[in-house]
């Protein structure tokens, strides 16, 4: 066996899946809270992987940045996150609050239109051509390597400890929090949360603000774990992550993770073992979700629903 | 003669809890039988099992001698059962006759292929089944009568509504009705009204009813058999008036025995 | 608003900017219970003109009305030249009959499929390979039609499974993955280094991966060739009356009405003796169908299919015809084609786009502001603040004023006097859109004369951005851009489209 392929594609399975875990995050928590498919959630991410440029190009781009590399990154992070968080919010009031109580289909129509209205704006203002990250010139990319086949970088290191890290910051939020045990029983059931007291406008914004802000996170890892960022990135990462969402469960917190970085892992391996994998990979996270739908289809941590008569 | 309806040892559980529990239950040709109990004794998932919208764990329910417990809910419609609901579930957005119509598709054969080109078993079939569903509104008489025909559901009062899902289950050409709370929501008028109208669908078109019911004076009204419920478990069955005053059934819908213990 | 429906909240459509409790009384909630009740009666209630234009149409018998629909289109091949039949007729057509498939699945049995345009991208390729010099076969179109209709439903089966187990969103992701899959594939499967190798055969270029499978032969009928763009036209456009004719009988039939049943309520609709599961997988069938005939007379217009013509972009130009002309109504889907394609057609010359522009923007303002003097003192005022703002810039800031609006016509020549035109724009016209989103969407917040007031800075960002950005690129991001704010200005003003029903729905 070729055991540095399998590390290889192991690593970057893992570094994939914890970008798809940051955008199944959102996914899974407007579906808790709203049922609504938040198909520009993708968007989003690819919103905040042009922020983070844009924030690098500022500090004087990659190549001679005005302060340290690390310190760019931290900032680049911020910056987006918060831009993104505000750009969820205002999607979620402009173009799904006020379809709130209509026919279920409209906000899902709204949310397509959202979309193309993002990615296409993007198209618009930046082009579709790739914009750099230079993540070697920025932090300097070091590798490092356990035994003779396992190798992993510090980017890849980063990656990882981030998504891993935010994961564990929104558990908390969301279990020790005033507003947190608000999104639950919003999650539960919305009017009889309203009914206590819990502002439900407030509660879902905060919800799009803290799913959007994630996203924006796993957009500036792809930018740093790849080097390259381009308008169309927002697409098929939306519909992974939105896989992942569904894999792992949609609606449970730690489902998200699970299923992110199980479709990372099968993303890797895919290009790595399968035939045709190098370009079909996605192909192969399809017949996944497939699979999970005719095995369990509520998803791995989801729990069975049933129907109310 | 052999009863219509027959549940054998039924039990059902959702995860850990018991909603029915080895329930035996029958309905005889041309018999109103009604299905009293506290909320949450597990009378709406009796009427899921028999039309096959949850399936028995054990036991099996049989219709007319054959057993019907497995088969999808439309096949169960086609063998001759029907049901309202209890939250109403008519179709809004189409006409109260179109309503009506639907029901009747286990009924008509003509594919869509059919219909496309207008053949002559398509056109036969519609005719057909638009003078049964014109037959079956007219079982309402004033109330879903004429120019109600084609309005939308939506438009109708909400003791219409229910009328209506009446109307269309009677369409489905079925012979047992299950009707949920029939009279939920309804004023007095209406509830009497209602009460003549479940007789009525006995003794005219010859249903054989098997009712849930919330209100005493209905029950007492049209029962020739009263089951109780608790719990997922028969508690008492028989005339309206030895299921009313059995102990164990004012014990569930008063809780006696927990009072007593309190005291 | 009042002339489209006086029951629909407050100008412009959406709700006051306060923070409400869901339930209160005074937001009027579309679509939902008491809203369509009151339908019928804002129906009647029409003033004017739109009302009594609706109120005839819903008399009219229905083959009065689809000689209406369709008489204007058989007219046109004969008023018209080769390249504006193709354009403004033919693809218009053969999108309006791709939307008729999709009208069934998402219109009338309610299943959100968002991988429909693969199967119009299947009919294609899969007609190239039976039919074209790439693949070396040349089948008949006689005989290669009925395969593609029989194959695509097939395949629209398959993914109708999955609508068995799974309820509207699960069901859009998967279909739109579906999709996705598709395009993929396409790209790719050329019998490339990368491609399958599959079994007994090895590898194959089925494709022609990004380059597109080309030299589509045209349609052969025993030995007669379609070779003109007439000939497609009257192709298409029997075919559409046709099967429109075919959806209407559908539509009135037990079919019809069991779909429009499981729309409603899929329990409901099985426990009243529809057999659901088979109903879903005959629409998805169905609207495959229909999508690979229509796939087929494309490749075959287009001789040859390429994998950027079956994306996202295709999906949301199909979508806004459907919702735009009405889910569920047959006829509304040739209006919206009318609309969604020949209208961004037009766009496709910047000279005429210009008109466009400025011609949608005074009709919707004269349309959705009353009474009749606010719109003409927005519109004064903007002017007015438009040569203000030019005046003030080329005194102080002469490279806001330097640029020149190319090939304008008389048009462009007076706006370079009014709409300032930076020379370098890229960044500027950046902020300015971003501005314009963020003006248009507090514009929604703010109501009566503050609108109005608030309106005048924002039309004249509208026109910089227009002639600073947009106009760059009318035939690709920016109407994609209007199409994808369309859909959402229309589920927010008009869930259910120009020629749609209102429909109530309770949660």
């Amino acid at each position: 066996m070729n055991w540095s392929l399998f590390f290889g594609e192991l690593v970057s399975g893992l570094t994939l899946g914890s970008i798809y875990a940051l955008i199944a995050l959102g996914y899974t928590m407007v579906y808790g809270i709203l049922k609504l498919l938040n198909f520009a959630h993708g968007d989003v991410y690819m919103v905040g992987a042009f922020v983070g440029f844009f924030v690098l190009k500022w500090l004087g781009g990659p190549l001679a940045p005005a302060v340290t590399g690390w310190l760019a990154v931290a900032i680049m992070f911020t910056v987006a996150m918060l831009a993104c968080g505000a750009l969820g919010v205002g999607i979620e009031r402009f173009a799904y609050r006020p379809l709130r109580n209509a026919p279920r289909i409209a906000p899902l129509i709204s949310a397509l239109g959202v979309s193309i209205f993002l990615q296409n704006s993007a198209l618009l203002l930046w082009g579709p051509q790739f914009r750099d990250y230079d993540t070697f010139d920025l932090v300097g990319v070091k590798s490092y390597h356990i035994g003779t086949n396992f190798f992993i970088s510090n980017v890849q290191i980063l990656t990882i400890s981030v998504s891993i890290g935010l994961t564990i910051l929104l558990a908390l939020v969301i279990s020790r929090t005033r507003t947190g045990k608000a999104m639950r029983a919003t999650s539960f059931d919305r009017d009889a949360a309203e009914m206590m007291g819990i502002s439900i406008d407030r509660v879902i914004s905060f919800t799009f603000f803290l799913g959007s802000a994630l996203a924006a996170a796993g957009g500036i890892m792809f930018g740093l774990v790849f080097g390259q960022i381009f308008s169309l990135m927002g697409f098929t990462a939306g519909l992974k992550g939105f896989t992942a969402a569904v894999v792992g469960g949609i609606g449970s917190i730690p489902g998200a993770v699970l299923g992110g970085f199980l479709i990372g892992l099968t993303e890797a391996f895919a290009t790595g073992y399968l035939p045709g994998g190098s370009v079909y990979a996605n192909l192969y996270v399809f017949a996944l979700l497939i699979v999970m739908f005719l095995i369990r289809p509520t998803g791995l941590l989801g729990s069975p629903v049933i129907q109310k008569v | 003669m052999a009863a219509l309806l027959e549940l054998r040892d039924v039990s059902k559980a959702f995860g850990g809890l018991q909603v029915i529990d080895h329930l035996n239950l029958h309905v005889d040709e041309g018999e109103i039988v009604s299905v009293i109990g506290p909320n949450g004794a597990g009378k709406t998932t009796v009427f899921n099992l028999i039309t096959g919208i949850y399936h028995v764990d054990s036991g099996e329910i049989v219709f007319e001698g054959d057993k019907v417990s497995g088969l999808p809910p439309h096949a169960i419609t086609n063998r001759g059962i029907a049901r309202t609901f209890q939250t109403l579930r008519l179709f809004l957005n189409m006409t109260v006759l179109e309503n009506v119509m639907a029901a009747e598709y286990g009924q008509t054969k003509a594919t869509a292929l059919e219909a496309m080109l207008q053949l002559p078993r398509a056109r036969r079939e519609e005719k057909r089944i638009r003078k049964v569903a014109e037959e079956k509104l007219a079982f309402f008489g004033q109330r879903l009568a004429g120019y109600r025909h084609d309005q939308p559901a939506y438009s109708l009062s909400y003791a219409n509504r229910r009328r209506l899902e009446i109307a269309r289950a009677m369409a489905t050409n079925a012979r047992l009705l299950l009707l949920d709370e029939p009279a939920a929501g309804m004023n007095p008028h209406e509830t009497h009204e209602i009460t003549e109208l479940i007789g009525k669908l006995r003794d005219d078109a010859d249903y054989s009813i098997l009712v849930i019911e919330h209100d005493m004076h209905v029950v007492e009204g049209i029962s020739d058999r009263v089951i109780a419920l608790d719990h997922g478990v028969k508690i008492a069955e028989g005339l309206f008036d030895e299921v009313a005053t059995h102990p164990l059934v004012i014990e569930a819908y008063l809780g006696v025995r927990a009072e007593a213990e309190a005291v | 608003m009042s002339s489209l429906g006086g029951g629909q909240p407050g100008e412009g459509g959406l709700p006051a900017a306060a923070p409400e409790p869901v339930d209160a009384p005074d937001r009027v909630k579309v679509g939902v219970d008491e809203w369509v009740a009151e339908a019928e009666g804002r129906r009647a209630a029409r003033s004017g003109l739109t009302g009594a234009l609706v109120r005839v149409w819903e008399r009219l018998p229905a083959p009065a009305r689809l000689a209406i629909l369709i008489g204007p289109f058989a007219i046109f091949p004969f008023i018209t030249n080769e390249g504006n039949l193709y354009r403004y007729g033919l693809i218009t057509i053969i999108y309006a009959l791709l939307a008729l498939g999709l009208n069934v699945v998402v219109g009338f049995a309610g299943l959100l499929d968002l991988g429909y345009v693969a199967f119009f991208g299947v009919g294609a390729y899969l007609y190239g390979i039976m039919a074209s010099g790439h693949s070396g076969h040349h089948l008949q179109a006689e005989i290669a039609i009925p395969i593609v209709v029989i194959s695509t439903a097939l395949f629209g089966l398959l993914l109708g499974l999955t609508s068995w187990r799974l309820l509207g969103d699960y069901l859009a992701i998967v279909t739109l993955f579906f999709l996705q899959a598709f395009v993929i594939f396409v790209n790719n499967a050329n019998g490339g280094l990368n491609d399958f190798s599959y079994p007994f055969v090895g590898k194959v270029d089925l494709t022609g991966g990004s380059n597109g499978l080309d030299q589509i032969d045209p349609l052969n009928f025993f030995g007669y060739h379609i070779t003109t763009t007439k000939g497609y036209y009257f192709f298409t456009l029997i075919s559409i009356t046709l099967l429109m004719t075919m959806l209407y009988f559908v539509n009135g039939s037990r079919t019809g009405r069991a779909w429009r049943a499981l729309r409603e309520d899929p329990l409901a609709a099985e426990v009243m003796s529809v057999p659901v599961n088979r109903l879903k997988l005959l629409a998805f069938m169905f609207g495959a169908a229909t999508a690979g005939f229509s796939g087929t007379i494309y490749g075959a217009v287009q001789s040859g299919a390429f994998p950027g013509d079956y994306d996202v972009g295709l999906l949301i130009t199909i979508y806004a015809i459907v919702i735009l002309g009405g889910l569920g109504s047959i006829g509304g889907v040739v209006i919206g084609a009318l609309v969604v394609n020949g209208a961004p057609e037009l766009l496709r010359s910047s000279s005429n786009a210009r008109f466009l522009f400025y011609g949608v923007l005074l009709l919707a303002l004269f349309i959705a502001m009353r009474p009749w003097y606010k719109p003409v003192v927005v519109l004064l005022g903007t002017i007015a603040f438009g040569f203000a703002v030019h005046g003030i810039a080329s005194a102080v800031w002469s490279r806001g004023t330097a640029g020149h609006i190319e090939g304008g016509g008389q048009l462009g020549r007076a706006l370079e006097h009014w709409v300032l035109l930076p020379r370098n724009t890229s960044s500027i016209a950046g902020w300015a859109y971003f501005a314009l989103i963020v003006a248009a969407l507090v514009l929604t917040l703010l109501r009566g004369w503050w609108r109005a007031l608030a309106l005048i800075p924002t039309l004249y960002l509208a026109s910089f951005v227009w002639e600073n950005k947009l106009v760059e690129q009318v035939s690709g991001a920016t109407r994609l851009i209007l199409l994808g704010g369309l859909l959402v200005v229309i589920m927010n003003v008009r869930p259910s489209g120009i020629f749609g029903t209102s429909r109530v729905e309770i949660a």
